[in-house]
């Protein structure tokens, strides 16, 4: 018999080392990872408007009814499908237990924050790297801050949604499950090599 | 060609999963003549020339059932709900 200790998962970052990194100044295209909190948020029938008050009162975050993404402070609320929704926060006490408590009886809550890898895509030709895996009209007066899809890219299921800009340059995130993100991160890297993508934490 | 999903607007048909028919309804496996309404439920299907309402879920989209109708020799959609709010 071997003697195992508790098993420890560490967290393992989704970009592997990169092949065709440019310094910061030439490139057009800058990624990171992310590691917020993730919990998906499923009303149960007839149960939408309990859903939408109690989280209304505890959060100030009015629920979606479309594929779109509301803030406040460091919680975010994805439209997801009709009933359904995935809740982001970035800091704070851990999120799922939280909610379940917020939400009881009216809503299913499950963690997903190792469920999904969020990659953080800006720079002037960030457009042009999504364009080539996803059929969705990303222009800027189409898709602008605050929308939200669930897509494929390079035929890999997302959920994509754009932030406010930051120095007048888009910015995007992409939500993947975890097991597929090494594949999407592959795309990201080929399809971003032509523009020169540097991968900084500070994205 | 394109659908009009009411959640996400108009999607590629990659984005869906078709499933047919949507008048069919699973018989009840408890009948005496389950076998026989069964056998009619998943084999004998119309293949009507024209318009006819169709089961599609948006696997890549919302992961929503819809209710499309569409014209089976044109492929003219006439409209898509979603089906949890459909009467059938």
């Amino acid at each position: 018999m071997v003697e195992r200790g508790p098993l420890v998962l560490r967290p393992a970052s989704a970009i592997p080392e990169l092949c065709g990194s440019v310094e910061l100044s030439r490139a057009w295209v800058l990624a990171c990872e992310r590691h917020p909190q993730l919990a998906t948020v499923i009303a149960y029938k007839g149960r939408r408007a309990d859903v939408a008050a109690r989280l209304k009162d505890r959060y100030a975050l009015s629920l979606p009814d479309g594929p779109r993404r509301a803030t406040r402070g460091a919680s975010a609320l994805i439209g997801l499908g009709p009933r359904s929704w995935l809740f982001q926060r970035e800091t704070g006490p851990a999120l799922e237990p939280e909610l379940s408590e917020v939400l009881g009886d009216a809503a299913a809550v499950t963690n997903q924050s190792d469920g999904y890898v969020v990659f953080r895509l800006t720079g002037p030709r960030v457009r042009d790297v999504l364009a080539k895996g996803i059929s969705i009209d990303l222009h800027d007066r189409v898709f602008v801050p605050g929308c939200s899809v669930g897509t494929t890219c390079a035929h890999i299921g997302v959920i994509l949604w754009r932030l406010e800009d930051a120095n007048d340059v888009s910015v995007f995130e992409l939500a993947v499950f975890r097991s597929l993100a090494r594949s999407l991160w592959h795309f990201i890297e080929e399809s971003a090599a032509e523009f020169g993508l540097a991968v900084t934490p500070a994205c | 060609m394109r659908i009009p999903c009411p959640y996400c607007g108009s999607r590629d048909l990659s984005e869906f999963v078709y499933h047919g028919d949507a008048a069919p309804k699973r018989p009840d496996p408890a009948a005496e003549n389950a076998s026989e309404l069964f056998y009619t439920y998943v084999y004998l299907r119309e293949n009507p020339a024209g318009p006819l309402r169709e089961l599609w879920y948006h696997a890549s989209g919302c992961r929503s059932w819809l209710i499309v109708t569409r014209d089976t020799r044109t492929h003219d959609i006439a409209g898509a709900v979603l089906a949890m709010e459909s009467a059938s």
